[in-house]
């Protein structure tokens, strides 16, 4: 139990530093000071309570003291909540429970998803302007390097069935060939007669 | 550490007049354990942090940090860590409790209190953070003042546990709650064993090693022994007025958190 405390320490000061990396975040922590969420998750067996302030959020196994908005729900099912045209459904189907503010969940979501980080600079204040520079061409040029690769392997396997098509009998080839098996089929069932009947 | 005049616990059983009290297993004169403790922390305050993660191999931080997790608290609250030494609860409650919030760090030794004050600036705790030296037998604050109480790793110090725990009753606001994070008694027997060897074998080395004072870290080992095991100290607070008293043991007892409530 106490262990467990150590990656939720380390997932609690890995949100705070990339929340101080993107200057807006502090507006955006502002409208939600003092707010507080709880996630019981069912499969898991635990509840996690996350408080937020204007220097942050934390992060809670132990909180049990009053929460803004209060979800229940699966692990496996959280991936689904991020489509809110999913939340009717879930909750209807019995996997889902809201209590509370059921917009807080959304704006935590969104103090993550609209963080706009400068990695460049970052990088630079950190290391130095060369090495940065450096550490981000080399991104670049991987990313182009694997965006190409990937374009070139989609526009290969158009190419091959293409080609491919181009080699396959039409319809109308087809039938034809298909009429000359059966006429054939018929042909061999007549001489098959006519041989038994000579055995005969 | 200098030391003061110590009889040794076997001599000496004038006790049952309240005359004398432990300090780590010798008996001195209760007037003689205040400056005594205050001996030791003046002479590890330097290296107190370094050897908290020696000694416990860092555990000491999640230990602290489920205490905060226990603790409730919110921004704009009023909190007390008294016996904070050298403020590492102090510095998450304040990064908690925000500007609307306070937290007091109070300890009777201005050396812990020091290495405190410039620790938490050095980190960017400022504004919420006020800094008071103080006795946890007499706490210099109003009735019904704080929302959160802690005392960590410093009940046993203290030579009037009774005392200190009613007096933090008193300064607690009424639905307030006291979390006291300190050493208990390991349940099981090996593990108790192995403890038994690391504390007065291995620690005043390392003690000694680390900040060349081997006797404070012999002082760490036996005051530990002397500390009032999980049940005795929950009844104390119950004696003291909190409710709902409760303990929780971590690493299978060697440290227990008590939490008691004020209503
Ligand atoms: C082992 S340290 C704990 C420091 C800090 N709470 C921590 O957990 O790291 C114990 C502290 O208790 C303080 N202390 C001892 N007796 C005290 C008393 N009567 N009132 C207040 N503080 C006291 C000491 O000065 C010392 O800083």
């Amino acid at each position: 139990m106490l262990w467990a405390m150590l990656p939720t320490s380390l997932l609690e000061t890995l949100l705070q530093q990339l929340l101080l990396l993107d200057p807006e975040s502090q507006a955006r922590l502002r409208k939600l000071d003092g707010k507080r969420l709880r996630l019981t998750l069912d499969d898991v067996g635990k509840a996690i309570t996350i408080s937020v302030n204007q220097q942050g959020l934390w992060l809670s196994w132990f909180d049990q003291e009053p929460v803004d908005c209060a979800i229940r729900s699966r692990l496996a099912v959280l991936p689904e909540l991020r489509e809110a045209a999913n939340i009717t459904r879930l909750i209807k189907a019995d996997m889902l429970d809201i209590e509370g503010d059921p917009m807080l969940a959304q704006a935590l979501s969104k103090l993550f998803a609209e963080l706009d980080i400068d990695w460049p600079e970052q990088l630079a204040m950190r290391l130095g302007d060369v090495p940065a520079q450096l550490l981000v061409q080399t991104w670049q040029r991987s990313r182009q390097w694997l965006q190409q690769q990937r374009s070139d392997q989609r526009q290969w396997l158009r190419d091959a069935l293409i080609e491919e098509q181009q080699l396959l009998p039409s319809t109308a080839e087809f039938s034809l060939f298909r009429s000359d098996v059966q006429a054939l089929r018929a042909r061999i069932d007549r001489l098959e007669r006519q041989l038994s009947g000579w055995k005969g | 550490m200098k030391s003061a005049t110590r009889t040794p616990i076997g001599n000496s059983m004038t006790d049952k007049q309240q005359d004398t009290i432990d300090f780590g297993y010798q008996q001195v004169a209760k007037a003689d354990k205040q400056k005594l403790v205050a001996n030791v922390f003046q002479s590890v305050a330097q290296k107190y942090d370094l050897m908290n993660d020696l000694m416990s191999f860092g555990i000491h931080r999640l230990w602290k940090r489920y205490t905060i997790d226990c603790s409730g608290v919110r921004a704009g609250m009023r909190v007390l860590d008294i016996a904070g030494g050298t403020g590492d609860l102090t510095e998450q409650f304040a990064r908690r409790v925000g500007a609307s919030g306070e937290v007091v760090l109070a300890d009777i030794n201005d050396a812990m209190l020091a290495v405190g004050r410039d620790k938490l600036r050095n980190r960017g705790i400022v504004g919420n953070v006020r800094y008071v030296q103080a006795n946890a037998e007499e706490l210099p604050f109003a009735d019904d003042s704080f929302d959160i109480i802690t005392i960590a790793f410093g009940l046993r110090n203290v030579t009037d546990k009774q005392k200190a725990l009613e007096s933090m009753f008193r300064v607690l606001k009424p639905g307030g709650r006291l979390l006291v994070l300190e050493f208990s008694k390991p349940q099981p027997p090996l593990l108790s064993q192995a403890y038994d060897f690391y504390s007065f074998n291995v620690l005043p080395k390392m003690g000694q090693l680390v900040a060349g004072d081997a006797d404070s870290y012999q002082y760490l080992a036996e005051s530990i022994r002397m500390h009032p095991d999980q049940e005795t100290l929950k009844s104390m607070m119950e004696q003291a007025g909190y409710a709902e008293v409760s303990y929780h043991n971590l690493t299978g007892g060697i440290v227990a958190m008590h939490r008691g409530y004020k209503f």
